[in-house]
């Protein structure tokens, strides 16, 4: 036997043996196969002991003989993580009152940041669908004056709308830009098709490269050649199906009317049918007529570097390099405009910021406001803290309950690590209720976020693979930022002394919790104060006093039509007969709409014709009679005077300021030239309010040209207006069948400029509601808590005799102290904070005492009717019951 | 019997360890039971069945002598529990009652 000793067992299958089998096992299994193979070598051949070795070994692999792989050999800590998750649900299910205060609260707090994130990520999200977005640029016009263009934009705000050849001069000059693309200013056109008429003010006059560099997706129509010869028209898909319905409309006619300085009447071929424009675009249209047609009807401006109705958007090549271009502007200005004199000069903005990073004005759409941005995010993220606090402050406080826990924890030998951890466990555990509670929140609430935004949000960009990543990440987040500090508090106690019962109710957490709930109640009343203020600075805006009659001012835009003017005696004749009708009046523009500038040369206070540039309003006859202008010097137009029509100039005090005249009589009479025609000014109007109440009043001139109206505006009484139009209507019908009776009111008109404002208001308070809502639930949580701990107290006061009044304010006492300390560190805070947001506007409230006087005021009754709930049901428990049970 | 279950084969392991007393260790119950049973056994099958059936009460061990043959390893030896007993005789009761009950005739049907 001993003569075999030297042939050995083969080593690999001895390896992996030694590598799967339990290590228990191996040491007997092994000596059990060794003995085997040795058995095997006297029977049969070495190399057959050597296989049937190895065969045995892999005939091993069997469950319970196997080394456990999968878990871990030394300890299972299955039970104990069960036991943890068991302990968090009983608390949630004992203390339902704490655990609904702090679900709901965060719940709330995480669903308004999800709203105000998809609020955010919607107004940063603007004209990103553009595939070359990053190359796409366009050109603003301005005037030199420093030499420094970011100081001449801030001097003189540069204009996006500006003349055509600069268009093509930019091509010839800048090889780096691949594609220009120009169009008109919004213009309006009454299109027809059939028996279906509709005014379209979302036109523009647009270049046939406009698909190249703007990616709007065709549905019919070839994109290049769409917008090339002259009347042809490219629709969106829902102004097709308003024309055409459910039929084709490629290749249709439309005919459409003659479009004000830009185009003649004619019939119009669909020579396209695209998308409609996203949502998020700076600006949008429902119908694009070629750029061509325009061309064909004024050729001349296309020459003309003066003349303003384009903007000009480009797209750069790959060697585009923004500094570079500057740096060549002017050289660019100065091969173009001769004129050495001329200050005119081009800026270059980048498309990513043309929604919220512009200071130009005239915009061919709406843009943004990145501080509203910054302050949604952080009104969002304060609610946030305000729920978290509650958190905090309801755990810390509720500690002396799990003191005894923590205590026996810790004898039988917890960690204070895996105390920490079980703490935090709960509190994610919390936070994943909350979470959900918010995805509830957010889908019941987007329609009517929606709705006061008025702008579309979708849960798309929540709905992606990363989503439940992130929201698996933000509960850990939010769970580990509010319980940490429970967290530790809990795990800190002393084993000895809290199973002694010589704990005192955690002392020194008080005053953190005191901390917090100021710091809560601060946030709250700042909050409530920007409210306020917010509010009276929108009744402010629309209740102050314009300098012109804008109430029961009935508006019917017929869009400079030839005929209606032609008719406009005797339509303000037939009208002004009504009783209901106290005067009527056409023209241009109306307060709050679309106005063109003029440069107008007058007599300076120093005798120099002086030319200046100011806003223009071509008026009818009694423009000023009918708005309700004062006169400060001179007159109006008269038809006493018949030279009035061509030679005769009404403008307002600020334009008279403009030339010099701090004293307006001074004005009237000095010559003047404007737009081909020459004068004498004739009076000077006192200055109102034509644009919104975000800016001053600039100057303006009124000359009367009845022949260039827009607006026919009719002055009602306010009894039975609804009749009163349909009577408007009628005679409308009568005189020029042809065109729309198209109404709005004026007041209504010029609120429109505030629209954001008030999405502005009311999102704010919104938010600032939910906020003190949350601050409240946390507070009621806290009172409750702390009106528990001194039943017995309560009791006791009560046998000895103190009455009802004396133990509430005992109660309320300790909170309305903390309120009041937020309110005196929340009313300077509010004030810089809501004073840098009312320097947006140049005609602002004053920022008055009382304003702050009633939103500590609130704060303190919101805060007091809070408490008073459990303060006055412990103030009527009957000591009896609450002494008894000693 | 009840809730223990007690495979055939775990069935035989067991006897076999309680037939070889003190020689039971793993290569030992192998031999007895190829013996008998006239077939190659691989010593995952009688392994298992030893581990599974200490686990289940059945089977006590303990570490025995050293041999060179078994290169220096100690054999384990297996020694069967009160409880085995018990199980088995039980299992034998049944059978033998199970036989007993067998009708004559139906057994020399069977036969013929």
């Amino acid at each position: 036997m001993s003569g075999y000793a030297d042939i050995h067992p083969p080593e690999w299958p001895l390896k992996f043996l030694r590598f799967f089998l339990n290590p228990k096992y191996l040491e007997e299994i092994e000596g059990d196969l060794e003995e085997i193979f040795q058995e095997n070598i006297e029977r049969y051949s070495p190399g057959k002991a050597r296989r049937l070795y190895a065969y045995e070994t892999l005939k091993l692999i069997r469950p319970n003989l196997l080394k456990k792989f999968m878990q871990p050999a030394n300890f299972n800590h299955y039970p104990m993580y069960k036991n943890y998750i068991k302990i968090a649900w009983r608390n949630l299910l004992k203390k339902k009152a704490y655990s609904f205060i702090n679900i709901s609260g965060l719940g709330l707090g995480i669903a308004s940041c999800f709203l105000i994130f998809l609020f955010v990520q919607h107004e940063l999200s603007y004209d990103n669908y553009h595939e070359n977005g990053e190359r796409i640029y366009r050109i603003t016009h301005g005037s030199r004056s420093t030499g420094d263009a970011a100081k001449d934009a801030k001097a003189n705000p540069f204009w996006v709308w500006g003349n055509a050849p600069v268009g093509p001069a930019l091509k010839d000059y800048f090889p780096e830009i691949d594609k220009i693309v120009q169009f008109s200013g919004r213009s309006d056109i009454l299109l027809t098709h059939g028996d279906k008429t509709y005014q379209e003010d979302g036109v523009f006059f647009m270049d046939s490269t406009a698909f190249d560099v703007f990616n709007w997706k065709f549905i019919t129509g070839d994109a290049r050649t769409a917008l090339a010869a002259p009347y042809s028209i490219v629709l969106t898909q829902s102004a097709a199906k308003k024309y055409f319905g459910d039929e084709e409309a490629y290749g249709k006619i439309l005919k459409g009317s003659e479009s004000s300085g830009r185009s003649a009447a004619g019939d119009y071929v669909v020579t396209g049918v695209i998308e409609d424009i996203p949502n998020n675009s700076h600006f949008h249209f429902n119908v694009l007529i070629s750029l061509n047609t325009f061309r064909k009807s004024r050729p001349e401006i296309f020459e003309n570097w003066g003349y303003v109705d384009f903007y000009t958007y480009f797209l750069g090549n790959e060697q585009f390099n923004e500094r570079s271009f500057q740096q060549k502007i002017p050289d660019f200005i100065t091969k173009n405009i001769g004129d050495s004199d001329s200050k005119y000069t081009i800026a270059l903005e980048s498309l990513k910021d043309v929604y919220l990073r512009t200071n130009a004005h005239r915009q061919p759409g709406e843009t943004g406001s990145l501080s509203n941005i910054y302050i949604f995010s952080i009104i969002g993220l304060f609610i946030l803290i305000i729920a978290m606090i509650n958190f905090m402050n309801l755990s810390t406080a509720r500690s002396m309950e799990r003191a005894k826990e923590v205590g026996i924890r810790k004898s039988i030998g917890a960690a204070q690590g895996s105390l920490v951890l079980q703490f935090l466990g709960e509190s994610i555990l919390i936070v994943f209720l909350a979470m959900l509670l918010a995805a509830g929140v957010v889908v019941v609430a987007l329609p009517f976020m929606s709705g006061l935004t008025g702008k579309e949000f979708t849960l798309t960009p929540l709905l992606t693979w990363q989503a439940p990543l992130l929201a698996f990440a933000l509960i850990i987040i939010i769970g580990i930022l509010a319980g940490f500090y429970p967290a530790f508090v809990l795990s800190g106690f002393k084993p000895v002394a809290v199973l002694k019962g010589i704990m005192h109710n955690s002392g020194g957490g008080g005053y953190l919790r005191r901390a917090l709930v100021v710091f809560q109640f601060s946030l709250s009343i700042a909050l409530i104060t920007g409210t306020i203020i917010v509010y009276t600075q929108m009744d402010h805006l629309q209740n102050r006093d314009l300098g012109f009659d804008k109430e029961q001012m009935l508006i019917v835009d017929y869009n400079y039509d030839e005929i209606v003017n032609y008719y406009s005696e005797s339509l303000k004749n037939t009208l002004e007969a009504s009783q209901a009708i106290s005067s009527v009046a056409f023209s241009r523009s109306v307060p709050g709409s679309y106005f063109p500038n003029a440069g107008t040369t007058i007599e300076n206070a120093d005798g120099e014709m002086k030319m200046m540039v100011q806003p223009i309003f071509q008026v009818g006859i009694d423009f000023v009679n009918h708005f309700n202008l004062e006169l400060v010097a001179g007159r109006s137009y008269s038809r006493l005077y018949p030279s009035d029509s061509t030679s005769a100039l009404v403008l307002n005090e600020a334009a008279a300021k403009q030339y010099g005249y701090t004293n307006p009589a001074d004005i009237v009479g000095k010559k003047f030239d404007q737009w081909g025609r020459k004068g004498e000014v004739i009076g000077v109007v006192k200055d109102f309010n034509y644009i919104s109440l975000h800016r001053n009043i600039e100057p303006l001139t009124l000359p009367f040209d009845p022949y260039s109206s827009r607006y026919m505006s009719v002055k009602i009484n306010p009894e039975n207006m609804d009749k009163t139009i349909k009577e408007v209507n009628e005679v409308w019908s009568k005189l020029v069948p042809h065109r729309p009776f198209l109404y709005s009111f004026l007041d209504n008109d010029f609120n429109q400029q505030y629209k954001s404002d008030l999405m502005f208001k009311q999102l704010f308070t919104v938010f600032a509601c939910l906020a003190i809502f949350i601050a409240c639930l946390g507070l009621l949580g806290l009172a409750t808590y702390t009106a528990e701990l001194r039943t017995k107290e309560i009791g006791i006061r009560k046998v000895l005799g103190a009455d009802m009044r004396t133990i509430i304010l005992l109660l309320s006492s300790d909170f309305i102290k903390l309120v009041l300390i937020a309110i005196i560190i929340a009313i300077p805070v509010s004030w810089y904070v809501m004073k840098e947001w009312l320097a947006g506007f140049a005609y602002r409230m004053e920022m008055q005492a009382w304003i702050f006087v009633v939103a500590g005021l609130i704060a303190v009754l919101i805060a007091g009717f809070t408490i008073s709930f459990q303060s006055i049901k412990s103030a009527v428990m009957n000591p009896v019951s609450s002494l008894r049970n000693e | 019997m009840k809730k223990t279950k007690l495979g055939e084969f775990e069935e035989l392991v067991l006897l076999a360890v309680a037939a070889l007393q003190q020689e039971a260790y793993g290569v030992e119950i192998k031999r007895e039971l190829e013996s008998r049973l006239k077939e190659k056994l691989s010593v995952g099958s009688i392994q298992s069945a030893l581990k599974r059936m200490e686990e289940k009460g059945f089977l006590t061990s303990e570490f025995g002598e050293a041999t060179q043959k078994r290169g220096g390893k100690r054999k384990r030896i297996y020694a069967t529990t009160s409880y085995a007993h018990k199980v088995l005789k039980e299992m034998k009761d049944i059978r033998a009652g199970l036989w007993e009950a067998m009708p004559v005739l139906a057994h020399e049907l069977k036969l013929i």
